[in-house]
């Protein structure tokens, strides 16, 4: 695409272009700056002093506390992916192949679940997942659990909601990847003499790519974050990183280590993004070959 | 709904059929089943003798080129035209070979074999469609209407390889178009389709000059048909028209159409075969008057357009190219032709 290099002397580009711009910048890069300057700082009894040293950065760097919490995310969060995808691609792949007759109404459903409060879901699962709750309930009638099922206030619950709350993104993305592959490259496929398993990983899987990846990075990114689940469901039971942070602007009112820690999630998140997007870049190049 | 209905079709070896019809005629769907992804409710297909109930696409000896070319977006020209052989699990280096012979036949570019699809042109990207279906040596190419996405220019060179594509290589083809003139310029033998049904069957002479009826006489190009009363004499048939007043004339047996009806009873007076009458009517010849509407100079032809009072429609003649035009709009003039060479068919 051509830039015309003046273009910021555009007066209409300028104006359409300026509130997004006033907006990021408020709310986003401002924010973000003054993160980076708290991490320098220390606190001396509750209260912040300006001092410009490495005092912080040197306990996050030093204690394994913290870094057992952080993998311990970055784990969670991948196995929250993996589930999610298995959960979301059959299910998008009959919405957009056998279920169009139902589509308007499940997207609906979909839609409802989505927008239902994040709060409300997650204590909702309390009542399934007690120990005398509906799980372990329905567990016993069936004839399947022996004895009752701990699954509340364990890193087995903190994961259910996780995947709860965040299986909608990828069910959306890979929806709407799939949705958009003309049927007549599958019938191509099959012309070719490919069956359907063979056309199903030549063609369907790879033109899905890009709702798949956008899916995983979304569930990815947004359970770096989760603070909610692990929180109500997991008990505090086996923190996560979002708690931690809470706990060290909260509970300790270590501003600096709160800021010191969150720019470490980010840039965790950050670096796991590039790396799966350059391993992904350089697997379409081979397969190019 | 039943899109096909009493379709009885023989292709023979090497043929080229093409399958004509207006849109939702059932030609489409015809050759989704010979294909194999949509099933017959009823009657059978047979290919090479072989019945074909419940074998899927991927076992049948068809190879489809379809509409939108259907080119995989995420795979180079080459890994496209190889997928068919890739499935047969050929070995790498036959394959690279056939893929190169295909390119020659395809008059393709080498180093297009890296590209992707969306980096072709439209013309290159119909090229490597076709070398797709044929790598793999099918017995029947089923072609739905692939050149209907491309500009005039290009469309004619493509029909031209096709045709010679086709007496190279002894493989049937089936083409489905709704463009009677691409049928008439490629096909063996044309099948004429309308609601499900096969109107015409046969060669594209057959369907040009002895149309079974008044529509597919129609289907092709600008046509004249001329109502007219009739009494049969055995074979042959006696026509007359009040609106020229002539005597009647004699259509012999084999310029009547063999479905010819009781009512709608019409001579097809092709516009090549009309002429304006300056001097005497020659014998046997109808004149009829009018007056000149439009006329539009196509460089080696003229077509005029006359306007004869009882017709609904202007009369379309098509005229030699010439210098000096005959006629200007709105002069009165007196047009000719030979009943006798003309066809008598019925709505």
């Amino acid at each position: 695409m051509r830039t015309d290099s003046k273009s910021w002397r555009d007066p209409v580009l300028v104006a359409t272009v300026a509130p997004l711009a006033i907006v990021m910048l408020l709310f986003f890069v401002i924010p973000l700056v003054m993160t980076a300057v708290l991490s320098f700082q220390t606190t001396q009894f509750y209260r912040l002093s300006w001092t410009w040293d490495l005092k912080i950065w040197t306990e996050v760097f030093s204690k394994p506390h913290y870094w057992t919490i952080m993998a311990r995310t970055v784990a969670m969060a991948l196995v929250c992916v993996v589930i999610c995808v298995l959960i979301a691609f059959p299910a998008a792949y009959a919405l957009a192949t056998r279920l169009r007759a139902y589509n308007a109404q499940i997207q609906i459903l979909i839609i409802f679940a989505f927008l239902t409060d994040a709060v409300l879901k997650t204590f909702g699962w309390i009542l399934v997942l007690d120990k005398s709750g509906v799980a372990n309930w329905l567990l016993a009638h069936l004839g399947l659990g022996p004895e009752a099922l701990n699954l509340l206030f364990t890193p087995t619950g903190t994961m259910i909601g996780m995947v709860y709350g965040l299986v909608v993104y990828p069910l959306f993305t890979i929806y709407l990847s799939l949705a958009r592959i003309d049927r007549d490259l599958v019938l191509a496929a099959y012309d070719s003499g490919a069956s359907r398993l063979r056309a199903f990983f030549e063609v369907t899987l790879p033109l899905s790519r890009p709702g798949l990846y956008c899916g995983a990075v979304l569930v990815f990114v947004l359970s770096l974050g989760a603070f909610l689940e692990p929180k109500v469901l997991g008990g505090g039971t086996a923190p996560l990183a979002s708690e931690l942070i809470r706990q060290s602007f909260e509970t300790r009112v270590n501003w600096p280590l709160g800021a010191a820690l969150t720019l470490v999630l980010i840039v965790i998140g950050a670096l796991s993004l590039a790396l799966s997007a350059a391993v992904l870049l350089r697997g379409s190049r081979r397969a190019a070959r | 709904m039943r899109a096909l209905h009493g379709v009885s079709l023989d292709i023979g070896a090497g043929e080229f059929v093409a399958l004509v019809g207006p849109s939702g005629c059932g030609k489409t769907t015809l050759l989704k089943i010979l294909a194999g992804f949509e099933d017959q409710t009823s009657g059978t297909l047979e290919i090479q003798g072989q019945d074909m109930q419940g074998v899927p696409a991927a076992k049948r000896p068809t190879r489809m080129v379809f509409q939108k070319l259907a080119l995989f977006p995420h795979k180079t020209v080459s890994d496209n035209i190889g997928f068919p052989l890739k499935l047969q699990k050929v070995a790498r280096a036959e394959m690279d070979q056939r893929i190169s012979a295909m390119l020659d036949l395809m008059h393709l570019k080498r180093e297009y074999l890296t590209r992707y699809p969306a980096q072709l042109s439209g013309g290159e990207q119909q090229r490597v469609a076709l070398a797709r279906a044929l790598i793999s040596r099918p017995s029947v190419l089923l072609l739905d209407e692939p050149m209907s996405a491309l500009d005039a220019k290009l469309k004619k060179s493509l029909q031209a390889e096709l045709k010679k594509l086709h007496r190279e290589l002894g493989t049937s083809f089936v083409l489905v178009t709704h463009d009677l003139e691409e049928a008439m310029m490629l096909a063996d033998r044309i099948c004429v389709m309308r609601a499900g049904e096969v109107v015409q069957l046969g060669t594209p002479s057959d369907i040009y000059y002895r149309p079974a009826n008044m529509f597919v006489a129609g289907f092709i190009g600008e046509t004249n048909f001329l109502p007219v009363s009739v009494t049969r004499d055995k074979d042959e048939a006696k026509v007359a028209s009040p609106l020229a007043g002539q005597e009647a004339a004699i259509i012999a047996k084999d310029q009547v159409s063999p479905f010819l009806g009781d009512t709608q009873t019409a001579l097809l007076v092709r516009p090549e075969t009309i002429r304006f009458v300056t001097g005497a009517a020659e014998p046997g010849e109808w004149v009829l008057s009018g007056t000149v509407e439009e006329y539009f100079i196509k460089g080696s032809s003229t077509q005029y357009r006359v306007r004869v009072p009882g017709l609904d429609k202007p009369v379309v003649m098509d005229l030699a190219g010439s210098l000096d035009l005959p006629a200007k709009v709105s002069d009165s003039v007196r047009i000719g032709f030979h009943p006798a060479r003309s066809f008598l068919l019925s709505e």
